[in-house]
């Protein structure tokens, strides 16, 4: 069971001598780097910013750590210290409180049973599955994922319409080709397929090279972004089903491209696409 | 002439020509909305801050304005230490705590600030009266709906609340005077505000005579830099905030949004560009010999060259049209995404339209037409007139 308890604290560095052994604090890299903190430093921790040094309790930096990916932390650029939790109920006042338990349950356990046997034996708070609490802290990032799929849905309607150009462009090129083929005895619908395989070959080949240009943008966002909020947080993200729905989608656009651009074509009598 | 061979070789290929339009409008959408987002942001928080007029905060050092629970001691040294500097026209210390009102067997929490209602700079009255006496209260609409509450009734407001014992410390019966709109509230955020006094008199002793925060108003044509080199040197233990740092911290936590304002408008202008040089290079392609029988009986280079540019910039500036009205509505609704943010004052716009933005996506647009127009056209200029004839004659 871990018990954790939060409060503004300000750190002040000292230069001190003590006799006695001073407790320990581990503070977040962020920080240590922006302070010039090692460990070993010596500390003065007080509740309020700006107080004197001799209200301040002595600590010294025992260790340095690296934050966890946490959503709700990302673009606050705060620092963290940790404390022992005597140490710090003790300098915040808050006297034998905590703000939340956190309980590591068994694999086997069934955490809704056990949610709600707390609940019901608990007076004054009420017990939360960390998922539930993960989300509710992540709706910054719900938000932002909601932001996306509109621009996605703006970029897959933008990519039809550019898609369907280039195919009535490439098409209509090829006016007196379709024409001769036409003459010589080509079915219709063998033009049209011909066409339609042409542009599924394209879709597929574009979006081979959309996956390995959104490969490497990924990895550039991925670093971007980390060092930016100082997170190990996984900013984009590619998976098999996000690289199966991009190659399907943009398959579908070419085909339905490929499709208007030929009908378009094979309908027109082969003496008028030679202009005669 | 050239306007007219233009529009004929545009016409001549109508759902073409269409389609290129829309596809350059919605990359003009797509970039009117980015250069909407890069600038409206800032702009908007912007507003924002000096909508009240004032242009310093002091807040905790270290901190930002109500980021923490930290606040600053001895309002009335502080008051005192500003009022030595002419520049400063008006101070608005103003005290942030939580209270709690039980309604039923339930406890309705919300943020309150304790404000001196002749300067402060936090709220509009949208009905009844200010806050005029000591056990005045005034709140938003959503905390009235949260309370069932209206102007007039009487509510037993407490600082603190001990869920464990459901007791209530620093209770007092507050009368609700007016409805307020809190101009940096969130959207489904209760707010609620009393005279400091009030609030400094239902707090614990020791956070008496402290404030989160100080809202400064300075005189016309005071330097905001010169107060806030000022201000740091004689108070230390407060970070001195100036709307030029607040837009600088803003830009830094939502600089995401920026730079993907940034990319994506450049990949939109590239898209409307590649798709108005691939258009213009085919139909360039496809009029070889009409290109090459007008240069055959005298039109000059230049002469060829304006004719096709001016088919991209056409292009260009139809699909702008369109793009304009589809970007605007397209960022309306981005906007209403975005305003989800957990927090957001309601005021902040992330999409704001200024005519500066539209003037820059339309002059970005025409710029792409003329580069997308230029390739083809040097093309178009350069085809050797007897083969282009000759092949055009075997065709």
């Amino acid at each position: 069971m871990i018990v954790t308890l939060a409060a503004f604290l300000s750190v002040i560095l000292l230069q001190q001598d003590s006799t006695t052994p001073l407790r320990t604090v581990a503070v977040d890299e962020a920080f240590a780097e922006r302070a010039h903190l090692n460990v070993g430093d010596r500390l003065a921790i007080a509740r309020r910013p700006g107080s004197e040094a001799s209200d301040a309790d002595s600590v010294v930096v025992g260790a340095i750590f690296r934050r966890g990916a946490d959503p709700s932390e990302v673009a606050r650029g705060d620092f963290k210290v940790r404390l022992h939790l005597d140490q710090l109920q003790q300098i915040s006042g808050y006297g034998d409180r905590v703000d939340r338990f956190a309980i590591a349950t068994t694999d086997s356990a069934d955490i809704a049973r056990a949610i709600e046997r707390i609940n019901a034996q608990a007076f004054g708070f009420r017990a939360h599955r960390s998922r539930d609490i993960a989300v509710e802290t992540s709706r910054t990032f719900l938000v932002v994922s909601r932001f996306h799929r509109a621009i996605g849905v703006i970029t897959i309607v933008a990519s039809s319409v550019f898609l369907l150009c280039i195919m009535v462009l490439k098409v209509d090129e090829r006016r007196r080709d379709i024409a001769a083929l036409r003459l010589m005895g080509i079915s219709r619908s063998s033009v049209a397929q011909s066409i339609v395989i042409e542009a599924a070959l394209v879709a597929v080949l574009g979006s081979a090279l959309g996956v390995l240009l959104g490969w490497l943008a990924s990895l550039y966002v991925n670093a971007h972004y980390q060092e930016i909020y100082r997170t190990p947080l996984e900013f984009s993200i590619i998976t098999g089903p996000i690289v199966a729905f991009a190659v399907s989608l943009s398959l579908v656009l070419g085909i339905a491209a490929g499709l208007a651009a030929s009908l378009r074509l094979v309908r027109t009598p082969p003496l008028t696409l030679f202009g005669r | 002439m050239r306007l007219t061979l233009a529009k004929a070789s545009l016409v001549r290929h109508r759902s073409r020509t269409i389609l290129a339009v829309l596809g350059v409008a919605i990359a003009a959408a797509m970039l009117l909305d980015m250069v909407m987002l890069a600038s409206g942001m800032r702009e908007s928080f912007r507003d924002l801050l000096m909508s009240r007029g004032f242009e310093i905060r002091l807040a905790p050092k270290w901190t930002l304005p109500f980021d923490t629970d930290a606040t600053i001691a001895d309002v009335a040294g502080v008051t005192e230490a500003l009022r030595a500097n002419p520049d400063i026209e008006a101070i608005s210390p103003v005290m942030g705590a939580s209270i709690h009102i039980p309604v039923g067997s339930r406890n309705v929490s919300s943020p309150m600030l304790g404000i001196d209602p002749s300067v402060q700079g936090d709220y509009e009255m949208v009905a009844g009266a200010d806050l005029t006496r000591p056990d005045a209260i005034v709140a938003n609409d959503y905390l009235l709906e949260q309370l069932g509450a209206s102007v007039g009734d009487t509510l037993l407001v407490a600082t603190g609340y001990d869920p464990q014992t459901r007791g209530y410390t620093g209770q007092r019966r507050l009368v609700v005077t007016g409805r307020a709109r809190f101009i940096y509230g969130a959207a489904a955020q209760p707010g609620s505000a009393v005279r400091r006094e009030t609030l400094e008199g239902m707090v614990e002793p020791e956070k008496r005579n402290r404030a989160s925060l100080f809202m400064l108003r300075l005189r016309e044509g005071a330097g905001t830099e010169e107060v806030r080199t000022w201000i740091a040197g004689e108070l230390p233990k407060v970070s001195v905030i100036s709307i030029a740092s607040a837009i600088e911290v803003v830009d830094r936590r939502l600089s995401y949004f920026r730079q993907l304002a940034l990319i994506l408008g450049a990949v939109s202008l590239f898209v409307g560009f590649l798709l108005v040089t691939t258009l213009m290079t085919v139909s360039v392609n496809e009029r070889a010999g009409e290109i090459a029988v007008m240069r055959a009986i005298g039109v000059s280079r230049a002469h060829v060259v304006q004719q096709i540019v001016l088919e991209g910039i056409a292009i260009s500036l139809a699909g702008a049209v369109v793009g304009l009205a589809l970007g605007l509505a397209t960022a309306r609704y981005l906007n209403t995404i975005l305003s989800a943010f957990p927090g957001l004052p309601v005021a902040i716009d992330f999409f704001l339209f200024q005519p500066r933005s539209a003037w820059s996506a339309l002059g970005l647009l025409i710029a792409s037409g003329i580069g997308a127009g230029i390739f083809p056209a040097w093309r178009a200029a350069s085809l050797p007139i007897a083969e282009s004839l000759r092949r055009e004659a075997i065709a």
